[in-house]
């Protein structure tokens, strides 16, 4: 399944989609980052501006009204318990201010410690406290005395109120002035409202940005009115250390701020991961410095969830789309991977496997009905095949039985060794095919022999049929005494009848007088035989007719040929002669008579299958091309007289051989000239094998003499290493001058000047090797 | 068949006879090569092969001869065949052996020409 095109295609398209998704969630998370950077920047100023203009407005509340206070008391004279009760009102009605009071200048005043009324919230009631009732005096107190030197309203610096409301505090001071009676503009009275830092550092409160983040509030000394813990609250900044920030750094933005400049600052943060920033600017109102301490992270939360939000939201349609990529591919190659299965089982021969089924246009549909359509031709043609072969098999068992049926009417069936009458005959046809068109007979009536070979046109079935018919009419004017020449007349007129095929019958007919020799014969177009007479072979001239069957009344002439006692004749068919090797040479008549002669002195069947031996020799590797008939006659075969004897090889083997020899000669009268030469011919071939062929001593050497009418042949045959004396031999030059003439190499010239025939074969791991020389007054009759 | 060989010297003349009787084959050779090689070893002048009684000589035979022959002449001296039978005589024919050796058709031939040598040695 690794390899699968399923599992590739799903991984390279995930792969694909995941680098697609991921680049393109990657731009997007860049540019909305950037958008929520500046929007987060934009919310983080806006809120800062709120806050920081809520506070002014809460001040300026508060100035206002001081102010408001002021004004009426320059204009207006109020008895003491009128400003007393403005005074309560003024307390009651602001929530923001703490208290308040109305500090008079003693010189205005009847009371030398003069006038100064002052309420307060105390738990929730508005109290009331004389200031000049008090041991101090009110005017050397900074609220009173620092707007009269400045002249003008003023915030004062934080401190702790003693006696009054016992909280710390920071008052707006409101210098009253009046014309006196000379003109002048003197101080009147100072209006004051107190404001608890708690309520400021409420207001101020407001100033946040995350939940850790917290306001600063300063005075303009510097001291804190506002900042993460109570217990910082009214030490000057300077006092306290920050982690992360010097104080250099402080001094510097401090004033920055007290001229207005705002100012960030960016350190780590002393108690959590990431970057802390302290923005620090100054309030319009009242000139303190006020600032804010946040945590980055803390306004970038949005942003880290935006990001947690994308990576999810990014994995989790990652993780859709994979399946939905999984689930598509799936189902398109399902079929293909059926069609794999069933490809597998197909080729085990498992031809009726299903196969998936097809649906839509798609190629793939169209690949499974292609092999489906493919499987339907694949079984109808191994169906056909099977017929084919059962029906191939069955034509080739009547072709058998054919074949044996044509071979019965043959004598011998296709192979026949006929002796009698001292008369040897061996015939043998061999078709090309199972069946062919090659024929012969031969049939005995008192004095008379009658032969037949025949070869109908083409080969095969056809040729088959139409020998079938001519052999049986061959056969029924066999045992009739009609001459050869008129019996080819009758069997051309009986063969043309109805011949619409126009087959045709090459035929020798011949009738042999036993007695005297005479063969009387006709031909019908047929290959002139051979005749072995006396070691020479001859064709035979003959005067022939038309082939068989072709025309109706032809005249076919008679040919008479006398035999002589220890003739030979061959009669053949075209076969051999038109037989062609791979070099496209044909066999020839030339050679079959050569190799009839070479084996003349062999009886008729061993002959006839040297001939066969001679001609497949020829054609080598190439089918048989034509239908093979070879017909010997041998008359009369008694004269040949054979005598085989085994020798040992060792000391006194020319001795033991020549007195075998001379022995057997003379018994056969073979005249005592012949003998001796034979004598000398028979030691130089044992000496040869004893020198040269290898052969231990007690190794046999086998020898086989033969005599006929006028010829004398020697065999020998041993055991030894392939040795051909007439081409391997060494022979020395004759009639050299006795200085350069060599001693020794003369045994093969005495061999070759003392026989007229030498022939050397290697046939089943034995030398052979064979002489004959023509003699006169041997045993044998002289020919007739 | 057994060859039976004669030696005859005529110290006189310095002429060995070596009459041959029966067959010299491959059989017989090897023994007379032997006699024979004794005999041109001696030093005579004229070695005479008398082949009166032999009736056959194979190419082993005709070994032995020219090997005598071959001897004799390189030391300057002479191997001679006389009384050859007709199918002996065929056999050298055949492999025309020995052209240059003096051959005596019969007893006659082969006196005449030791008188003459002896003659010429008497320096008549």
């Amino acid at each position: 399944m690794k390899n699968s095109i399923t599992t590739r295609l799903i991984v390279l398209l995930t792969l694909a989609l995941a680098v697609i998704m991921g680049g393109g969630m990657l731009l997007d998370y860049r540019l909305s980052r950037q958008e929520l950077l500046t929007r987060l920047n934009e919310e983080a100023l806006v809120e800062i501006g709120v806050a920081v203009s809520d506070m002014e407005n809460w001040l300026n509340g508060i100035e206002a009204t001081t102010g408001l206070l002021g004004r009426i008391l320059e204009q207006q004279e109020y008895s003491h318990e009128g400003l007393q009760q403005m005074l309560r009102d003024v307390v009651v009605n602001n929530d923001e201010i703490f208290g308040a009071a109305i500090a008079v200048n003693s010189k205005f005043t009847e009371d030398a410690r003069g006038f100064a009324p002052y309420y307060y919230v105390d738990n929730g009631t508005v109290s009331y406290a004389d200031l000049a009732g008090a041991g101090a005096d009110y005017q050397k107190q900074p609220w009173y005395s620092t707007p009269i030197a400045a002249g003008k309203a003023l915030w004062t610096e934080p401190y702790f109120d003693t006696g009054g409301g016992e909280v710390n505090m920071t008052t707006f001071a409101v210098p009253v002035y009046r014309i006196d009676d000379k003109g002048n503009r003197v101080a009147y009275a100072v209006v004051t409202a107190d404001v608890a830092l708690t309520d400021l550092q409420r207001v101020a409160g407001q100033l946040h940005l995350g939940e850790s983040s917290y306001s600063l509030l300063f005075s303009k000394e510097g001291l804190m009115m506002n900042t993460r813990s109570q217990s910082r609250v009214m030490k000057h900044y300077s006092e306290i250390s920050y982690r992360g920030v010097d104080l250099d750094r402080w001094h510097q933005m401090f004033s920055q701020a007290l001229r207005g400049e705002p100012s960030t600052y960016d350190f780590p943060c002393p108690e959590s991961e990431g970057h802390c920033t302290i923005r620090l600017g100054r309030l319009k109102t009242t000139g303190w410095p006020i600032g804010l301490v946040y945590n980055q992270q803390e306004v970038l939360s949005p942003l880290h969830q935006y990001q947690v939000k994308t990576f999810i939201l990014g994995a989790v349609t990652l993780l859709l789309m994979a399946i939905t990529v999984y689930l598509l591919i799936s189902r398109l190659t399902r079929p293909l991977q059926q069609l794999s299965i069933a490809t597998e089982h197909m080729a085990r021969g498992e031809m009726d496997v299903a196969l998936p089924q097809a649906r839509g246009k798609d190629e793939v549909s169209r690949l499974v009905r292609s092999f489906n359509s493919m499987n339907k031709d694949l079984k109808a043609y191994i169906g056909d095949l099977e017929t084919a072969t059962a029906n191939r098999s069955r034509l080739e068992g009547e072709l058998t039985a054919a074949r044996d049926i044509q071979m019965s009417m043959l004598p011998g069936s296709g192979e026949a060794l006929w002796q009698q009458n001292g008369i040897d005959l061996w015939a043998k046809v061999r078709p090309a095919k199972t069946v062919g068109g090659d024929l012969y007979t031969y049939f005995q009536s008192d004095t008379h022999l009658f032969v037949a070979v025949g070869d109908v046109s083409d080969k095969g079935v056809p040729a088959a049929l139409f020998m079938a018919r001519a052999i049986s009419l061959i056969q029924q004017l066999a045992g009739t005494a009609t001459p050869p020449d008129k019996a080819m007349a009758e069997l051309n007129n009986a063969l043309e009848r109805d011949n619409h095929s126009c087959m045709f019958v090459t035929l020798f007919l011949g009738v042999l007088n036993i007695s005297s020799g005479q063969m009387r014969f006709a031909s019908a177009g047929h290959t002139a035989p051979s005749l072995l007479r006396a070691s020479e072979v001859v064709t035979v001239a003959q005067e022939t007719g038309p082939a068989l069957g072709l025309a109706e009344d032809q005249v076919y002439p008679i040919n008479v040929l006398q035999l002589l006692k220890g003739d030979r004749l061959a009669v053949y068919t075209d076969g051999i002669d038109e037989a062609f090797n791979d070099k496209k040479e044909m066999y020839g008549v030339d050679r079959f008579n050569r190799e009839l002669q070479a084996c003349g002195e062999l009886p008729v069947k061993d002959a006839g299958l040297l001939l066969f031996n001679s001609v497949d020799m020829h054609t080598g590797d190439l089918p048989q091309s034509d239908d093979i008939t070879l017909l010997l006659l041998q008359y009369p075969s008694t004269t040949k007289q054979i005598e085989n004897q085994s020798f040992q090889l060792g000391t006194g083997l020319t001795g033991r051989v020549q007195a075998w020899l001379e022995a057997t000669l003379e018994q056969w009268k073979v005249a005592p000239e012949s003998i001796m030469e034979f004598d000398l011919v028979a030691e130089e071939i044992v000496t040869n094998v004893q020198k040269y062929a290898g052969l231990e001593a007690g190794e046999l050497l086998g020898l086989t003499v033969t005599v006929t009418a006028g010829s004398l042949a020697l065999e020998a045959r041993d055991q030894g290493k392939p040795f051909n004396p007439f081409e391997d031999g060494h022979r020395s030059e004759l009639g050299a001058d006795i200085d350069s003439a060599e001693i020794g190499g003369l045994g093969v010239h005495l061999i070759t000047q003392l026989t007229d025939r030498q022939s050397y074969r290697r046939e089943n791991g034995y030398n052979i090797l064979r002489v004959e020389k023509g003699i006169t007054g041997s045993g044998t009759e002289p020919p007739a | 068949m057994d060859l039976t060989t004669t030696v005859a010297i005529d110290e006189e003349n310095s002429v060995a006879r070596v009459a041959l009787a029966g067959a010299l084959n491959t059989d017989t050779a090897p023994a007379f090569e032997l006699r024979l090689q004794d005999v041109v070893a001696a030093g005579h002048e004229l070695t005479v092969l008398d082949m009166k009684d032999l009736d056959y000589i194979s190419s082993a035979g005709l070994r032995v001869i020219f090997k005598a022959a071959k001897q004799t002449k390189s030391s300057g001296r002479k191997l001679a065949a006389a009384n050859r039978k007709p199918h002996i005589d065929k056999v050298f024919e055949i492999l025309k052996a020995l052209p240059d050796m003096a051959v005596f058709a019969n007893d006659q031939e082969l006196d005449d020409y030791l008188d003459t040598m002896q003659r010429k040695a008497k320096g008549e």
